[in-house]
C-alpha cells in the first residue's frame, strides 16, 4: 500500500473521551508510530489512537469464542415444536384448568392440541415435533431450556426484551455488549453482523450499542424485506462505479492531505483514528465481497443449506453467510427469519403458517450445525435458537395461538453448553415456566457467562452510572453448562 | 451462594406482587394479619424491627418484607424451598440460620405457618396509608452538595494577562489555566476562526465572499460584526434549535413497538427554530414547554398576534409528548405509569440535569431524591392528560389549533358535503317513484333498482356522486399539535417497587424535598400543578434551571461542559471544572433577562474560544482532555453539520424551511411487520427538516452520531468508525456534492488548475493550500489526464471532501 500503512493494530473506531484511551497512550500507536512521523512530538501524553475492537481476555475461561443467533421473529409455538406434552393432547379442547395470565394480549379459549406429531430422536430419546425433522436428527447436540419466560407479552416488548434486557429503554443489544467486552478476531470485519434483521419491533434498537461506543454496533446486511442474496452492508459498494484503482489513488491523496494536517500540529487521535478508519473501509469493502462469494462453497455444501431449493434458499443463504462470518472471527452473528408477516405470528392458522415457517429453517438450520461440527467450529461457537416468546396453549379463534412470553423455549448447540440436556419445564400443557425457571435476565447472563464474561463486571458507565445488560437482576444457569 | 441467588428473585418476586395483586383474597391477607405478622414481631422484631435492624432487615411491618435485606429478597412468592426466609427458619446452611440461637428453633408448626404463607403466594396488606420511609440523614447530606447550592454571582478574577482581561469569562479561564501551571494558545488565525465560528453557529462553512469580507476587516469590532451576523441569521436557529431537539429527544415517529407518525412533530420543531432565532428568553422558553396550554387564555390582547402566540403555547407542550412510547402496551396501567416515567425522566434530565427516573423503582440510589420525591412529581404528570386512548394502538393527544376562520371552513365544508347528499339521495328516490309507478302488476321492484332508471338519471347521480367523493376529499384538515392538556387531577399513591400493583402511601404533587431554596409550588385542587411547578423551574432561586442550560451552551461551543456530564448534575456527575464561572454565567444569565445570545455573545468573543487548537505536549500532558482549555478543541463536525456542509460546497443544499417531508399522515405507520421504509432521504432541506425516524434513522445519521432520539442527549458522541469511510468513499451523496463541487470550479471564472486548487481550498477549509498540498493535488490531476476534466475534479473533489481538514471543526 502506497500510503505506508503498516500498522500493528488495525483500527475500525474510537471514541475520544474512553477513559481506555489514557491507560492505554503507550500503546497501540497504531498509524503514527508505524511510520515514525512526528516520533518526538507523541512522546507527550498525547491521547493515542488504540482500537477498541481488539480482542480482549474474558473475565474468566470461555466455553464459546462465538456467537450465532438464529432469531425466529414473530414467537415460534414451544408445544408444537420441542415442548412436547402429552396432556394438551389428551386433554384438547378443554377448559385450562389454572388461571390465564392477568394481562394477556388477546383473549384465549380452550386447550388446543398440537396438530403435530411428536417423536423420539437420538439417544436422549428427546421429543421433537414432526416440524423440524433434520434439526431433530442433532438432537443429541442440543441443550435446550424450556423454562425461559420474559415479560412482555407483545412483540415490541419482547424483541427488545430478548435483545437488550430491557422494553421500555434504548439499550445495547447482547451482540454489542460482547463485542464491547471481548473485540473481535477479524480487523478487516465488523465484530458485529445482523443479517437481514427486521426493522419493526424495535428496529435498529435490537442491534444498536446504545450508550456503548457505537464501534460495537451491530452492522446490518439488508434487511427483513431484502433477499438475502442483495443484503449488503450499506455503501459497501461504489454508487458510482469508480474503479478500484482510482480509488486507490484517491485514498493515497486523502491519506497525503491528512497526514500533512495532522503533522501541522493539529494533533489528536480522533484525526489518526479516522486516517485508519479509511483503510479498514477499504479493506473491509475488499473482503465483503469474498464473504458472500458463496459459489466458493461447494455444490454440497450449497445443496446442504438448501440453496437448490426455493422454500430454503433464502434462509438457507443466512445461515451459509453465517457460517462464513463466524470461521473468519467475527465474534456475534445474528440470522433473522422474518417476513412481511411476523413470520411466526400464528395468531390463526397455525397448521399451515407454522408448516411454512419450519419448512424454511429446518433443514438450513441443521445444515449449519452439521457444517460447524464438521469444521470443527461447534466446540467453540454458541448457537442459540428462540424467539421473543412462544405460544399459548389455549386456542385463539378456533386455529391460532396468541403470543406467550410466560414459558417457552431455547436451545443451545455447541460454545460449551451441556448436549443431549432438558433443562427446566413448564406446566403440563406447556403454558408457564414451571420447574427451574429462567428468566430473560438469566438467559442473558448465562450467554455472557459461556462467553467468558460476568455479567454483573461487564459494565459500561453512561449518564453517571455503571449499565449492564442484565440490570440489576440475572442467575447464571450453570446447570446448561458441559 | 444463598445471596447470589436471591438477586435472581427480584423479577419473579414482582411477577408475584402483580399475581397477588390481580386478586385481593381477603382470606390470605387475614392469615397473614393473623399468623404470619404476630410471629414476625413475636420471634424477629428484637433484631428486625424499628430498634435494631441487623442485616438492613425489618420484619415488624409489611412494606419491609417487601423490601428484604441485605442478603437479598426475603422470598420468592409461591416457591419456599427456593425462599430465603423458609431456608433461615429451617436451618438448611450453617450459613444462615434464624433466629440465630441454637436453642430457640422455630417450632415445625411455626417453620410451617411461614412456609404456607409463602407458598399460598405470600400476600401482604399493603396500601393501608403506611409511610414508606425516607431516609433524611441522605437528604440532608444532598443538600451540601454542590448542584444544590443556588448560584451567587462569583467575583471575578483580578488576575489579567494582555488580552485575557476584557471578558470575564477570560479571567476565569486565564486564573484556573495559570493555577494549573498552563498557558492558553495563542489566538487562531482569522480565516479558522471564522469557519469555526460559522460552522458552530449556523452548521454551515463560510462563503468565499464571507471569507473575503472578514480578512479585508481590520476594524477592532471585525469578530464582533460577524458574530452579529451570525446571531441574526436565520440559519442559526436552524443550528441551535438543533442541539435543543436533541434535548427534546424530538422524533417524527414514535418508534419502540408501533412505529406510527408523529404527523405534527414538525410544528414543534419549527417553534423551537423561531424560539431561538428570537432569543425567546430562557425562562419563558421552559414554561412554554412544561405549560405552555395553560399560558394560552392569559395576557395580550386579541388579534393575529395573540392568535399566534397562542398557537406558540399550545405547540409547545409537544415536548411532554414526543417520547417514544409503547404503543401496544397490553398492560394499560402500566403504560401510563411508563410514558409517565418517560417524561419525569426527560424533564429531569432536560431543565434540572437530575436522573429522576431512579427513583421510580426505589429512593434514588445516590442523589437525594426519594420515591416520594418522585410520586410527588408523577402526580403532577399523571393529573395532566398525555393520552387521548391507551386502547391498542393507543394515541396521543393533541391540541387543536384550528382558529374561528378555519372551524368556520369546515363547518361550511360539512355542509356543502351534507347537502351534496341530500341532493343525491332526493334525485334518486324521486326516480325510484317513477320506476315504481311503471311496474306492472305483479312485478316487484328489485333489490338494486338502480340499473333500471333511465341512463339520464343514472348518469346524473354517478356525476353528482363523484362530486361528492371529490368533495369529501377535500376535506379542509384543522391543524393540531401534539401536546397535554390538563387531566383529571389526583395525588397518586407511592408504586412499591415501581409496581402499579402494589401501592403504598398517597403523596401530595410538588417538588423534591432536596430543593430548600425555591419556595415550594402550591398545588390546588383544580389544576395539575403543570404551571407551578413550571414557574418553580425558572424561579431565580433554582439552583439548576440556570446551571444546566449555560452549561449546554458551553458544551456546545467547545464540546466539553464545565460540568462534563450535561445530563448529570448529581452526585454521580462529573464535577465542575470551573464552579465560580459556571455561577457567574448563570447568575449573568438570569439578570439579562434570560437572553441566550448573550451569554453567547460572550463566549463568541472571548479569547478563550478564540485561541488556536494547536497541540502542546506539555500541556496536554497535565491536562489531556483539555478541560482547562489551553487550546480550543478539535471536533469533528455533527452529523446535520457535517452533511449539510457537504451539500452546500457542492453547491446542492436547499436552504428554504422544510415542513414535514414524511410520506405517511399523521399517526399512519412508517412501517409495521414490512421493513419497508418508504422515508425517502433524497431531499437536499438542511438536514433539520429530514424526518428523524425512531428504530430505523437514516443512515447517515445513524453513522454520524446523530442523537437517537430515545432520550435526552446533551452531549452526543463523536465516534470514529469504518462505515463513516465507507459513506464517504462510495455514497451517491458525496459523489454528487463532489461534482458539483468540480462544475462550480470548472466553469466558474479560472482557467487554470493551480487557481482552482486554491479556491477548492478556501471553499472548502477556508484557507489556501500549502505547497505540497497543492503540488500532490495537481499531481493527480495530471496524472489522471486521460479521463474528461469533469470527472477528474470530480475525483480530486471527493478526496478533498473526504479529508480530516473538512470534517474537523479546529
Amino acid at each position: 500500500m502506497s500510503v505506508g500503512c503498516n500498522c500493528q493494530s488495525e483500527l475500525v473506531g474510537l471514541r475520544p473521551t474512553r477513559r481506555d484511551w489514557l491507560k492505554n497512550s503507550a500503546i497501540g500507536f497504531g498509524y503514527l508510530a508505524a511510520t515514525a512521523l512526528l516520533a518526538e512530538k507523541t512522546s507527550g501524553a498525547r491521547q493515542a489512537y488504540s482500537n477498541p475492537l481488539s480482542p480482549r481476555e474474558p473475565h474468566f475461561a470461555a466455553r464459546a469464542k462465538r456467537v450465532v443467533f438464529v432469531f425466529m421473529k414473530g414467537g415460534p409455538s414451544q408445544v408444537d415444536t420441542f415442548d412436547y406434552k402429552p396432556n394438551l393432547q389428551r386433554d384438547d379442547g378443554k377448559e385450562c384448568p389454572f388461571e390465564k395470565p392477568r394481562v394477556q394480549f388477546a383473549p384465549t379459549g380452550k386447550l388446543l392440541k398440537s396438530p403435530w406429531k411428536f417423536s423420539q430422536y437420538g439417544e436422549t430419546g428427546s421429543y421433537v415435533s414432526e416440524l423440524f425433522p433434520n434439526v431433530a436428527k442433532h438432537v443429541d447436540d442440543l441443550c435446550f431450556i424450556h423454562s425461559l419466560h420474559g415479560s412482555n407479552a407483545a412483540h415490541g416488548g419482547a424483541l427488545l426484551k430478548m435483545h437488550t434486557g430491557s422494553d421500555n429503554f434504548v439499550r445495547p443489544s447482547l451482540g454489542a455488549w460482547v463485542s464491547y467486552g471481548l473485540g473481535t478476531e477479524n480487523d478487516n470485519l465488523p465484530g458485529f453482523v445482523t443479517i437481514c434483521p427486521t426493522l419493526a419491533h424495535g428496529g435498529v434498537n435490537n442491534w444498536s450499542s446504545a450508550f456503548l461506543p457505537a464501534v460495537y454496533q451491530g452492522v446490518p446486511l439488508g434487511n427483513a424485506s431484502t433477499p438475502s442474496d442483495q443484503a449488503r452492508i450499506r455503501y459497501i459498494a461504489n454508487e458510482a462505479g469508480t474503479p478500484a484503482a482510482v480509488q486507490r489513488k484517491q485514498l493515497d491523496l486523502l491519506q497525503q492531505f491528512n497526514r500533512r494536517h495532522l503533522e501541522e500540529g493539529a494533533l489528536d487521535a480522533a484525526l489518526e483514528g479516522r486516517i485508519a478508519s479509511f483503510e479498514l473501509a477499504f479493506r473491509m469493502q475488499s473482503e465483503m465481497p469474498q464473504v458472500e462469494d458463496l459459489s466458493q462453497e461447494t455444490a454440497a455444501t450449497r445443496r446442504a443449506y438448501g440453496l437448490d431449493e426455493k422454500v430454503t434458499e433464502n434462509f438457507g443463504r443466512q445461515c451459509l453467510l453465517a457460517r462464513r462470518f463466524l470461521e473468519r472471527g467475527v465474534r456475534f452473528v445474528q440470522v433473522t427469519h422474518s417476513d412481511a408477516n411476523v413470520q411466526w405470528d400464528q395468531h390463526s392458522n397455525l397448521r399451515e403458517g407454522h408448516t411454512k415457517n419450519a419448512l424454511e429453517v429446518d433443514q438450513p438450520i441443521a445444515a449449519l450445525l452439521e457444517d460447524l461440527k464438521q469444521r470443527g467450529l461447534l466446540e467453540d461457537t454458541l448457537v442459540i435458537w428462540t424467539g421473543e416468546f412462544g405460544r399459548t396453549p389455549t386456542a385463539q379463534g378456533k386455529d391460532g395461538r396468541d403470543h406467550n412470553p410466560d414459558g417457552f423455549t431455547v436451545w443451545f448447540a455447541g460454545g460449551g453448553t451441556k448436549p443431549g440436556l432438558h433443562y427446566g419445564s413448564t406446566d403440563e400443557y406447556g403454558f408457564y415456566a414451571a420447574e427451574n425457571k429462567v428468566h430473560v435476565h438469566d438467559f442473558h447472563a448465562t450467554v455472557l457467562a459461556l462467553m467468558g464474561l460476568n455479567h454483573e463486571k461487564l459494565t459500561f458507565r453512561h449518564a453517571g452510572r455503571d449499565f449492564r445488560l442484565t440490570d440489576v437482576h440475572g442467575r447464571i444457569v450453570s446447570e446448561v453448562f458441559a | 451462594m444463598w445471596i447470589q441467588r436471591w438477586a435472581a428473585g427480584i423479577i419473579l418476586l414482582s411477577l408475584a406482587i402483580q399475581l397477588r395483586a390481580s386478586e385481593p383474597a381477603a382470606e390470605k391477607i387475614q392469615y397473614f394479619e393473623k399468623h404470619v405478622r404476630p410471629l414476625l414481631l413475636q420471634r424477629c422484631a428484637s433484631c428486625h424491627g424499628n430498634e435494631k435492624q441487623e442485616g438492613k432487615l425489618r420484619l415488624d411491618s409489611p412494606e419491609f418484607l417487601l423490601s428484604g435485606g441485605e442478603s437479598g429478597d426475603l422470598y420468592l412468592s409461591g416457591q419456599p424451598d427456593s425462599s430465603l426466609l423458609i431456608a433461615a427458619v429451617k436451618r438448611v446452611d450453617a450459613s444462615l440460620t434464624m433466629p440465630p440461637e441454637p436453642e430457640k428453633p422455630l417450632s415445625p408448626a411455626e417453620v410451617e405457618t411461614l412456609a404456607k404463607w409463602v407458598r399460598d403466594g405470600a400476600t401482604l396488606p399493603i396500601s393501608s396509608g403506611e409511610s414508606v420511609p425516607v431516609d433524611p440523614k441522605r437528604i440532608e447530606e444532598g443538600k451540601n452538595h454542590w448542584a444544590f447550592q443556588t448560584s451567587v454571582r462569583s467575583i471575578v478574577p483580578s488576575d489579567t494577562h494582555d488580552k485575557w482581561s476584557a471578558n470575564s469569562i477570560d479571567r476565569f479561564v486565564w486564573t484556573k489555566l495559570k493555577s494549573h501551571g498552563l498557558t492558553p494558545r495563542s489566538e487562531a488565525e482569522k480565516s479558522i476562526w471564522l469557519r469555526r465560528v460559522t460552522l458552530d453557529m449556523v452548521g454551515l462553512p463560510p462563503t468565499v465572499a464571507e471569507i473575503e469580507s472578514f480578512l479585508q476587516d481590520n476594524s477592532q469590532d471585525a469578530k464582533s460584526k460577524v458574530v452579529e451576523r451570525l446571531l441574526g441569521s436565520p440559519h442559526y436557529g436552524v443550528r441551535w434549535g438543533r442541539h435543543w431537539l436533541d434535548i427534546a429527544r424530538y422524533a417524527d415517529s414514535n418508534g419502540l413497538d408501533e412505529n406510527i407518525a408523529h404527523g405534527n412533530a414538525w410544528r414543534y420543531r419549527d417553534y423551537v427554530v423561531d424560539s431561538w432565532n428570537s432569543d425567546k428568553p430562557y425562562n419563558q422558553f421552559v414554561l412554554e414547554q412544561i405549560a405552555g396550554d395553560l399560558l394560552a387564555d392569559q395576557s395580550e390582547p386579541a388579534g393575529p398576534n395573540a392568535e399566534r402566540r397562542q398557537r406558540e403555547y399550545l405547540i409547545a407542550t409537544g415536548f411532554l409528548a414526543l417520547g417514544p412510547k409503547v404503543l401496544a402496551e397490553v398492560d394499560k396501567q402500566k403504560m401510563e405509569m411508563d410514558i409517565i416515567d418517560e417524561q419525569l425522566d426527560t424533564i429531569g434530565k432536560s431543565f434540572l440535569g437530575l436522573t429522576l427516573g431512579c427513583a421510580r423503582c426505589h429512593d434514588h440510589k445516590f442523589d437525594p431524591i426519594s420515591t416520594e420525591d418522585y410520586y410527588g412529581l408523577a402526580g403532577i404528570l399523571k393529573s395532566t392528560k398525555t393520552m387521548e386512548s391507551y386502547k391498542t394502538i393507543a394515541k396521543w393527544h393533541e391540541n387543536s389549533l384550528a382558529n374561528e376562520t378555519e372551524l368556520q371552513r369546515q363547518k361550511d365544508h360539512q355542509q356543502s358535503v351534507d347537502s351534496g347528499k341530500k341532493e343525491i339521495e332526493r334525485v334518486r328516490s324521486a326516480a325510484i317513484e317513477e320506476l315504481k309507478k311503471s311496474l306492472k302488476l305483479g312485478e316487484e321492484l328489485p333489490k338494486d333498482p338502480e340499473p333500471k332508471l333511465p341512463d339520464a338519471i343514472r348518469e346524473d347521480l354517478k356525476n353528482k356522486r363523484d362530486q361528492l367523493a371529490k368533495l369529501e376529499a377535500s376535506a379542509p384538515e384543522l391543524p393540531s399539535a401534539m401536546g397535554v392538556t390538563e387531566g383529571i387531577v389526583a395525588d397518586i399513591p407511592v408504586h412499591i417497587r415501581g409496581s402499579h400493583l402494589a401501592l403504598g402511601r398517597i403523596v401530595p404533587r410538588g417538588v423534591p424535598a432536596v430543593f430548600v431554596s425555591t419556595q415550594t409550588p402550591r398545588m390546588s385542587k383544580q389544576m395539575s400543578g403543570r404551571e407551578s411547578f413550571a414557574r418553580w423551574l425558572v424561579e431565580p432561586n433554582n439552583p439548576l434551571t440556570a446551571r444546566v442550560i449555560v452549561n449546554r451552551l458551553w458544551r456546545w461551543h467547545f464540546g466539553l461542559g464545565l460540568v462534563a456530564s450535561t445530563d448529570n448534575f448529581g452526585l454521580l456527575g462529573d464535577k465542575p471544572s470551573h464552579p465560580e464561572l459556571l455561577d457567574w454565567l448563570a447568575v449573568e444569565l438570569i439578570e439579562n433577562d434570560w437572553s441566550i445570545k448573550h451569554i453567547q455573545r460572550l463566549i463568541l468573543l472571548s479569547q478563550t474560544y478564540g485561541q488556536s487548537s494547536q497541540f502542546d505536549s506539555l500541556s496536554a500532558e497535565k491536562d489531556p482532555r483539555n478541560q482547562y482549555l489551553w487550546r480550543y478543541s478539535i471536533r469533528r463536525m455533527e452529523a446535520e453539520v457535517f452533511r449539510d456542509s457537504i451539500l452546500a460546497v457542492g453547491g446542492v443544499l436547499d436552504m428554504a424551511k422544510g415542513q414535514s417531508l414524511l410520506h405517511v399522515k399523521n399517526r399512519e405507520f412508517l412501517f409495521n411487520h414490512t421493513s419497508i421504509d418508504k422515508t425517502k432521504y433524497d431531499s437536499h432541506l438542511r438536514s433539520i427538516f429530514v424526518p428523524v425516524i425512531r428504530n430505523h434513522l437514516y443512515d447517515v445519521f445513524y453513522l454520524f452520531d446523530y442523537s437517537d432520539a430515545a432520550n435526552v442527549n446533551g452531549n452526543r458522541d463523536s465516534t470514529t468508525i469504518a462505515p463513516q469511510a465507507l459513506f464517504m468513499l462510495n455514497s451517491g451523496l458525496v459523489h454528487e456534492a463532489a461534482g458539483g463541487l468540480a462544475r462550480g470550479l470548472l466553469s466558474g471564472p479560472l482557467v487554470n488548475d493551480g487557481a482552482r486548487v486554491d479556491e477548492l481550498w478556501r471553499r472548502l477549509y477556508a484557507h489556501p493550500p500549502v505547497s505540497e498540498d497543492r503540488e500532490a493535488a495537481l499531481t493527480f490531476l495530471k496524472q489522471n489526464a486521460a479521463v474528461d476534466e469533469l470527472q477528474r475534479w470530480t475525483w480530486l473533489c471527493q478526496s478533498a471532501l473526504a479529508s480530516n481538514d473538512f470534517a474537523f471543526v479546529r
